[in-house]
């Protein structure tokens, strides 16, 4: 699966979810989404729970950190290592 | 789906009550007049696993499942009439064993779980300071990599069992810039260790029989192979055991609420006025009533929590509604079977007094009841 197409996958989730009604382009690849408190402690699960559900993988609680999960970007890059790792 | 208990269970419920009646009860009276934990009945509730009963066998424990360990719990919570001491048994199990049993690695496991189980270590989870309670993130607790291992530095307040623990899981800031996720790890601190001591003992309203006191760490040096899941590792660990304790702790208070409700109803049938038993008057039949309901309600909302609790990532939901019913429930029905006992409902010599008296922390610990209802709203997308 492209990297693309999980960070549109990803977007769109986040907005419908925790930003609705918000405009997209107020959030890019890029923007911080744990560090400026876009996505709080449970929005952080809640986003860990789809991201398994949708993709068929399992975060690990070492890996539910700001590293991982703080920029649609780094989602992406998670999400894509497991899915290749998986095979 | 059946909901009624199966031969093994019920097996394991009536005789976790026949221990408590017989062991953990008597003097429960005067251990809360005089705020004393006891280690020799921990030490009895170890030869029972009950500080591990959801610990694997090869460690001691029981190996129950999440939905076993609520019915060996609740049996904890009807059959024990020391409140403290079973919520000393739940904080030590739910908040400080089950992280271990569930993140640590196969040496941390094999060094600490099996006296953790038997009874012979206790232990305390170090998360509270005194500018961060529910907001455990705020913390001011730090640990600075050094060769080896880390320093820790900070006080923690309220913990559970803290004066009379011998390990201490502690939550410390590793990375203050990554906050909740990755920024905060887990230690776990031997209480011998130099520079930990166990600071102001508090005196309480109810619980008095558990022992709640800071934790002062002043530049203890903690090894990198006592870190608990990994550095950054611990906010979600935490969230975990958050989970576990708020679903599980549930569960003693529904022991706890039917022990109440035979009370009530035993003194409502037997107490008479004006020629009848009181339980023949509405007043105090409805009060009954409701406590069943409540009972029946709070018992099903435990199952459902623990049943999520081993993988479902919405089980901080569940762990927050069963926390918020069960706990405001427990002080209802505290509140309704004093005033069916009306005099004697206020005497300490009954009991049941004392029990209101624990059940009002019910609904403080573990994350106040405001947080749990901010929680679930959290869930609902608001």
């Amino acid at each position: 699966m492209a990297s693309q197409e999980i960070r549109a996958a990803v977007k769109d989730y986040i907005m419908e979810e925790f930003l609705p009604g918000e405009d997209p382009a107020t959030v890019s690849d890029s923007t911080a989404l744990l560090s400026e408190g876009i996505l709080d402690s449970i929005a952080t699960i809640k986003l860990a729970a789809w991201l398994e559900d949708h993709y068929g993988i399992e975060l690990e609680a070492h890996e539910m950190s700001v590293d991982n999960l703080d920029s649609i970007a780094a989602i992406a890059a998670i999400v894509t290592s497991k899915l290749e790792a998986r095979g | 789906m059946s909901l009624e208990l199966s031969a093994d269970q019920k097996t394991l419920r009536r005789e976790i009550v026949a221990f408590a009646r017989r062991e953990l009860g008597p003097g429960a009276g005067e251990r809360d007049r005089e705020a004393s934990f006891s280690r020799e009945l921990w030490q009895a509730c170890g030869r029972m696993s009950l500080p591990g009963l959801c610990v694997a066998e090869e460690h001691g424990g029981l190996g129950l499942s999440p939905i076993d360990t609520a019915v060996a719990l609740e049996a904890l919570g009807y059959g024990c009439e020391d409140g403290g001491l079973v919520f000393a048994i739940c904080a030590h199990l739910l908040a400080c064993v089950v992280p271990i049993a569930r993140h640590g690695r196969d040496e941390q496991r094999a060094h600490y779980l099996p006296g953790l189980v038997d009874g012979r270590l206790i232990a305390v989870n170090g998360m509270t300071e005194t500018e961060s309670g529910s907001d455990a993130f705020a913390m001011s607790t730090t640990a600075r990599p050094v060769p080896g291992g880390f320093i820790l530095e900070g006080r923690k307040t309220f913990s559970s069992n803290g004066p009379v623990a011998d390990l201490a899981l502690v939550y410390a800031a590793t990375d203050r810039a990554k906050g909740f996720a990755g920024g905060v790890t887990a230690f776990l601190v031997d209480t011998d260790s130099p520079g930990f001591s166990s600071g102001q003992r508090f005196s309480k309203m109810g619980l008095r029989s558990c022992a709640i006191g800071e934790l002062v760490l002043e530049g203890v040096f903690v090894p990198e192979g006592r870190v608990l899941g990994g550095v950054g590792g611990g906010g979600a660990i935490f969230a975990e055991s958050m989970n576990w304790e708020r679903a599980l702790l549930a569960a003693s208070h529904v022991g706890t609420m039917e022990r109440l409700l035979e009370t009530a109803v035993g003194y409502a049938r037997s107490r008479r006025s004006a020629g009848k038993a009181i339980g023949k008057y509405q007043a105090v039949a409805h009060k009954l009533a409701d406590m069943r309901i409540r009972l029946e309600a709070a018992r099903l909302m435990v199952w459902q929590a623990a049943g999520k609790l081993e993988s479902a990532r919405d089980a901080s939901l569940y762990a927050s509604m069963v926390k918020l019913a069960v706990s405001e429930s427990l002080v209802e029905s505290a509140m309704a079977t004093v005033q069916v006992l009306g005099g004697y409902g206020i005497m300490t010599e009954y009991g049941v007094e004392r029990v209101l008296r624990d059940a009002m922390a019910s609904t403080i610990y573990s994350g106040t009841s405001e947080i749990q209802r901010n929680i679930v709203a959290r869930w609902l997308g608001l």
